[in-house]
C-alpha cells in the first residue's frame, strides 16, 4: 500500500482537545501527542495507536496543566507593560470630556466639592483626635488610671479614680517612677481692674511638667507646682490679664486665697487636658484640710491619676499591681466591685464609652455623628455624578462601541470610566481644600474645646484626604463604569440607545428622589430651629424679664446700692437674687424632709421683694419677705415641683418643715406656681428660695424710662457715688437669656449651612438632569412646536417628571422629618418646645420648590424658545 | 530548603537534567519508561511539569518547528539554579541518611 497518507490521529479526540482548551496555548502538547501518535503506529499498530492517543487526550483534559494554561489564557488579553501608556490614554480622554462637557464638569465638580468639604472638615478633626496627646516624650511610659464601678443594677467606667490610689501606689511600687495627681474643678474669679474674670483648671501634682511635654513659656518646670498658692496661666490667659508685662512673680487675688504666678505655658494643642490655669495639688489639700485624701477610698469624682512607669517596666506589671490596688479598693466598698485598669496616654482619646473623663471628651460616637452628617450631604453629590454620567450616556454611548469592537474588555472600559471620575474628584477636593479652608474657622468656633485641636493641614491630613477622594471616586464612578461596560456594542453604534436613556428611569428616579429627601429634611430643620429660637425668645418664662436691668454687686455694699437705686424716679423697684433667673442655675444643695432621705435641690437666694417685682405666682400661702427667725426655723419658698418630689417621702410630721445638709431647718411658707428658672432645654427641678441679700449677687432693678442711656448713666454716678473700686455694668435680663439660647443661634448656623449645601447640590443635580434629558429630547420638542404644541403644554411634557419626583419626596420627607423633629430632636434639645408649627414646614418647603422650579425653568426655557427648525437639524 | 520535593519531581528534575538540551515533554516520558519502567499519562507529566515551573524549579521554552510533528513546536524545559539547588538539598539528605544508618545497607 504506497502513496497512502498516513493513519492521522482520532478527529474527535482532537477537536475534542481543541475545543476544551479555547484559547489555552497546546502547541507543545499537540505536538507532543502527534509524535507520540506516529511513534505507537510504527510499534504496536493503527488501532493500538489510536487508542493510546485518545487515553492520553483524556489525561490531558483533566490535568492540572492544561486548566493552568487555560486560566493563563483568559488574562492573555492583558499586557502589564502597557498599562501605563493605556491609563495616560484614561486621563487624555478624560480631560477632552471634561472640557467637552462644561456644564456636567462644573456641576460635578461643584457638587462634590460642596459635598466633600464638610467630610473633610470631620477627618481633620478625626486625624487630629487621633494624634492627641503624641508630642509627649513619655507618653509610652504614662498611664492613666480608670475605675470600672460595679454594683448589682450597672457598670460604669470613669476615667477619674479614687483619692487614695494615687498615694498608696507611688508608696507601694517602685516601678512606678511618678505619680501625677490632677484633680478637675479649680474655677477661681480672680479680682481683675476691679471685674471678677472666671477661669477654669485644675489642681497638678508637682512633677506635672516634668512628665508631660507641654512647654513652659517662663518658669521653672521642677518647681512651677511645689508650693501651694502657685498658679500658672496658659499664655492667652496671661495677655488678658497682664497685657504686655511680665506675669511672672505677679500675685491673684480670689475669693480662696491669693495665688502667685510662677508660671506661662504655650496654649494647649492636641491633648485630652483643657484648662486655663493651673495650681498645686497642695492648695487642694491645703483648701480642703478635713478631707482625708489618702485615706479616702470612696470618692472617685474629680479625682485623676496618671502614672509614669520606669523606663523598660511593661504594662503588664501595672496592670497586675492594678489588680491588687483593686482588691484592696473593693475591701472598702463591700457594695460593689471595683475594678482598676490602665489607659495609655495617647489612647485616652477619643474614648469610646467612659464617664467623667478630663477635659472635653472627645469621644468616638459623637465624631461618626458627625462624620454621617457630612456623608449625608456627600451622598447627593455622589448621586449627582452618577445620574448625570448614565443620562449623557448618549454622547459617549458611541466611544464605548468603537472602544468595544477594536477589542477593550469590559474590564478596561470599567476602568477607563473609574479613572475618569478620579480625576474628578481629584478636582473636586481641590475645590474642598479651599471651601474647608473658609469655614474652618467659623465651624471650630461653635464647637466646644475646638480651639485644642490642631487642624491645619498637614502631611498626614492630606494623605487621609486624598485616600478619601480616591474612595469616593471609586464609589461614585463604579455604577456608571457598570452601565458603559454592559453596554451592547452594535446598539450604541446604531445609535439604539437613545430611546432607552431619554426619560429618567429606575435606579436614577430613586437617587433623585433621595437627594430632595435629603435637602427637604434639612430645610424643615432649619425653619423647626429658627421657630424654636423665636419661641423661646418670646416664651414667658413665668416670671417678668422685660424692663429688668440686672446689676453684678461685686465688692459694693449692696443694702446701701439698693437704697440709692430705690431713690431714682426711673427705677420703680429693687430686689436681689444670687442667679439670675431664665439662665443656667449651677448651685444644688441637700435637703432631708424627713430626718433621712436626701433630696437634691436647686437653690436661690432672693433679696425683698423678689416674688413681687417679679411679677410670680403663688399657688399658696404667702411671699413672706424678711427672713423671720421663729423657732430657729428659716422661713422659704418652694416650687410645685419641690412639693410634688418630697411627697414621695413619708413625711412623719408637719410636711412644710424639712432642714438643709448644714442642719438648717426650713419652713416653707409659700409654693410658687412652676416656672422656668432655667433654659427651657432644662426640666423643671426643685427650687428653693431662700432669703438673703449677704448671699445674693445681682441686683434686679425694675425700669421704666423714656431715654434708657440717660436712665443707666445716672445708675452709674449713683454706684461711683458709693463705691469707686468696683464698676458699674448693667444689662437687661431679656439680653441675658438671648445670650442662654446662644446654642441655638449655632444649630441654627450648622444646619443652615449643611442645608444650603444639600439644597445646591440637589438643584445642581436637578439641572444637569433637565438640561440632559431636555438635550436628549430636542428633536421631540421641535416636532411637538411644529406640530402646533403651546409653550405651556411643552412646559407640562418636559417637566411633569421631574415635578412628580419632587412631590414624591416631599410626601416622604415631610412626616419623616416632623417625626424626626418635633418627636426626637426638638424634645432633646429643648424639653418645653411646642414642637414643629405647620407654617414653617410649608415655607420650608415652598422655598425648595421655588429653586427647584427655577432650575427646571431656566432650562426649558431655552429648548422651548428654540427655532425648531434649527434643532430638526441639528440631530 | 524552599517547599517539597516530592520523589516523583525529583526524578523528573533528574531526567530533565540527563536528557540535557533535548528536554521536552513526550523525551521525558519516554526516558523515564525506559530507566524507572513506569508509564506514564501525559496529562501526568505535563501537571507535573507546571507544578514544577510554578515553583520555580524549571523554565520552559519553545524551540523550532519541526516537520515530524506537523509544523508544531517543541516545549523545552530546563533547570534553574535553585532546581539544581534544591536538587543538591535532596542529594545531601539522602547521603546523610546512608551514612548515619545504623542498619547495614550495603547489599
Amino acid at each position: 500500500m504506497k502513496n497512502q497518507q498516513p493513519p492521522s490521529p482520532p478527529r474527535f479526540a482532537q477537536r475534542i482537545f481543541q475545543w476544551w482548551a479555547g484559547t489555552a496555548d497546546t502547541e507543545d502538547l499537540l505536538g507532543d501527542l502527534d509524535e507520540h501518535f506516529l511513534y505507537n503506529l510504527q510499534s504496536r499498530g493503527k488501532r493500538k495507536a489510536q487508542w493510546i492517543y485518545v487515553v492520553q487526550v483524556c489525561s490531558l483534559l483533566f490535568s492540572y496543566a492544561l486548566r493552568k494554561r487555560k486560566s493563563a489564557a483568559s488574562y492573555s488579553t492583558y499586557y502589564p507593560n502597557n498599562s501605563l501608556a493605556m491609563l495616560q490614554n484614561y486621563f487624555k480622554i478624560a480631560i477632552r470630556n471634561f472640557q467637552k462637557q462644561k456644564l456636567f464638569t462644573v456641576i460635578n465638580i461643584v457638587g462634590l466639592a460642596l459635598g466633600m468639604s464638610i467630610c473633610l472638615l470631620a477627618l481633620s478633626m478625626f486625624v487630629s483626635i487621633f494624634r492627641f496627646d503624641e508630642f509627649h516624650e513619655k507618653k509610652d511610659r504614662i498611664f492613666q488610671i480608670n475605675t470600672q464601678i460595679a454594683d448589682r443594677n450597672q457598670k460604669d467606667l470613669y476615667a477619674s479614680t479614687l483619692n487614695a490610689v494615687g498615694d498608696y501606689m507611688e508608696e507601694k511600687y517602685p516601678f512606678i517612677e511618678q505619680v501625677i495627681k490632677i484633680r478637675s474643678g479649680f474655677n477661681p474669679e480672680i479680682h481683675h481692674q476691679g471685674n471678677l474674670m472666671s477661669f477654669h483648671g485644675y489642681y497638678a501634682g508637682p512633677s506635672f511638667f516634668q512628665t508631660f511635654s507641654f512647654p513652659l513659656i517662663s518658669g521653672n518646670p521642677a518647681t512651677a507646682l511645689a508650693e501651694p498658692f502657685s498658679i500658672i496661666l496658659t499664655q492667652s490667659v496671661a495677655e488678658t490679664l497682664f497685657r504686655d508685662d511680665n506675669p511672672m512673680g505677679k500675685t491673684l487675688e480670689t475669693a480662696t486665697g491669693t495665688y502667685r504666678v510662677t508660671g506661662v505655658m504655650a496654649d494647649l494643642k492636641q491633648t485630652h487636658f483643657y484648662f486655663q490655669v493651673l495650681t498645686s495639688h497642695q492648695t487642694y489639700e491645703m483648701l480642703h484640710a478635713g478631707a482625708n485624701l489618702q485615706s479616702d477610698w470612696k470618692t472617685y469624682r474629680n479625682n485623676y491619676v496618671y502614672v509614669l512607669l520606669r523606663p523598660n517596666t511593661s504594662p503588664e506589671t501595672l496592670n497586675d499591681a492594678l489588680a491588687q490596688v483593686s482588691a484592696n479598693a473593693s475591701a472598702f466598698n463591700p457594695n460593689e466591685s471595683i475594678t482598676l485598669e490602665s489607659t495609655a496616654l495617647p489612647q485616652i482619646i477619643p474614648s469610646w464609652n467612659i464617664s467623667n473623663g478630663l477635659g472635653v471628651g472627645w469621644d468616638l460616637p459623637t465624631m461618626i455623628f458627625f462624620m454621617v452628617l457630612g456623608l449625608l450631604i456627600l451622598m447627593p453629590a455622589i448621586f449627582n455624578y452618577t445620574n448625570l454620567s448614565i443620562a449623557r450616556a448618549l454622547k459617549r454611548a458611541k466611544e464605548i462601541g468603537i472602544r468595544k469592537v477594536v477589542g477593550a474588555e469590559k474590564n478596561q472600559i470599567k476602568a477607563q470610566f473609574v479613572v475618569e471620575t478620579i480625576l474628578l474628584t481629584f478636582l473636586a477636593l481641590i475645590g474642598s481644600i479651599f471651601i474647608f479652608k473658609l469655614i474652618q474657622t467659623e465651624f471650630l468656633t461653635m464647637i466646644m474645646g475646638a480651639d485644642s485641636l490642631d487642624t491645619s493641614l498637614s502631611l498626614s491630613v492630606l494623605a487621609v484626604f486624598i485616600l478619601f477622594s480616591l474612595i469616593i471616586g471609586i464609589v461614585a464612578g463604579i455604577f456608571p463604569a457598570l452601565y458603559f461596560s454592559r453596554l451592547n456594542p452594535i446598539h450604541t453604534i446604531k445609535g439604539e440607545i437613545k430611546s432607552r436613556s431619554g426619560g429618567v428611569s429606575g435606579i436614577r428616579k430613586g437617587l433623585f428622589v433621595f437627594q430632595f429627601f435629603v435637602s427637604l429634611v434639612f430645610i424643615i430643620g432649619v425653619g423647626a430651629i429658627i421657630k424654636q429660637y423665636a419661641f423661646v425668645l418670646n416664651y414667658n418664662h413665668g416670671f417678668q424679664s422685660d424692663h429688668v436691668l440686672a446689676v453684678p454687686f461685686q465688692s459694693i455694699d449692696k443694702q446701701v446700692v439698693i437704697n440709692e437705686f430705690r431713690t431714682h424716679p426711673d427705677v420703680s423697684a429693687v430686689t436681689a437674687a444670687s442667679n439670675l433667673p431664665g439662665l443656667r442655675l449651677p448651685i444644688t444643695v441637700d435637703i432631708t424632709p424627713n430626718e433621712i432621705d436626701t433630696l437634691t435641690v436647686n437653690q436661690v437666694f432672693i433679696g425683698e421683694d423678689f416674688i413681687e417685682n417679679m411679677g410670680m405666682t403663688l399657688t399658696w400661702g404667702e411671699s413672706g419677705n424678711k427672713q423671720r427667725s421663729t423657732q430657729n426655723e428659716e422661713l422659704v419658698l418652694v416650687n410645685e415641683q419641690f412639693i410634688r418630689s418630697t411627697s414621695v417621702f413619708a413625711v412623719q410630721k408637719d410636711s412644710l418643715i424639712f432642714s438643709l445638709a448644714d442642719g438648717t431647718r426650713c419652713r416653707i411658707v409659700g409654693i410658687l406656681r412652676d416656672f422656668n428658672f432655667e433654659p427651657l432645654n432644662e426640666l423643671i427641678h426643685p427650687l428653693v428660695f431662700r432669703y438673703s441679700l449677704a448671699e445674693s449677687n445681682f441686683a434686679l432693678l425694675t425700669v421704666h424710662s423714656a431715654d434708657i442711656k440717660k436712665t443707666i448713666n445716672e445708675l452709674d454716678a449713683i454706684w461711683t457715688g458709693i463705691d469707686q473700686n468696683a464698676s458699674f455694668e448693667a444689662s437687661f435680663l431679656d439680653d441675658k437669656i438671648e445670650q442662654a439660647y446662644y446654642f441655638l443661634v449655632v444649630q441654627i448656623k450648622i444646619f443652615g449651612f449643611l442645608s444650603a449645601l444639600a439644597i445646591v447640590i440637589s438643584c445642581l443635580g436637578l439641572l444637569g438632569m433637565v438640561s440632559y434629558t431636555t438635550e436628549n429630547r430636542t428633536k421631540e420638542i421641535a416636532i411637538r412646536k411644529i406640530m402646533g404644541a403651546s409653550n405651556k403644554s411643552l412646559y407640562y411634557t418636559l417637566t411633569k417628571d421631574f415635578v412628580k419626583l419632587i412631590l414624591i419626596a416631599a410626601v416622604i420627607a415631610i412626616p419623616f422629618s416632623y417625626f424626626f423633629y418635633d418627636m426626637v430632636l426638638l424634645r432633646i434639645f429643648l424639653t418645653y418646645s411646642d414642637g414643629l408649627g405647620l407654617t414653617e414646614m410649608v415655607l420650608s418647603i415652598a422655598f425648595l420648590f421655588l429653586v427647584g422650579f427655577a432650575a427646571i425653568y431656566w432650562q426649558t426655557f431655552r429648548v422651548t424658545r428654540d427655532n425648531p427648525a434649527t434643532n430638526l437639524r441639528h440631530e | 530548603m524552599k517547599g517539597y520535593l516530592g520523589e516523583f519531581e525529583e526524578l523528573v528534575l533528574l531526567t530533565i537534567a540527563n536528557l540535557g538540551s533535548d528536554a521536552y515533554g513526550l523525551a521525558l516520558i519516554r526516558d523515564i519508561n525506559e530507566r524507572a519502567g513506569r508509564n506514564l499519562s501525559m496529562g501526568g507529566m505535563h501537571s507535573t511539569l507546571t507544578r514544577l515551573e510554578e515553583k520555580g524549579y524549571i523554565t520552559s521554552y519553545l524551540g523550532e518547528p519541526t516537520n515530524e510533528r506537523g509544523g508544531r513546536r517543541k516545549r523545552y524545559f530546563e533547570l534553574t539554579s535553585s532546581g539544581i539547588a534544591s536538587l543538591n538539598d535532596m542529594k545531601a539528605l539522602r547521603d546523610e541518611l546512608w551514612a548515619n544508618a545504623k542498619v547495614n545497607l550495603s547489599i
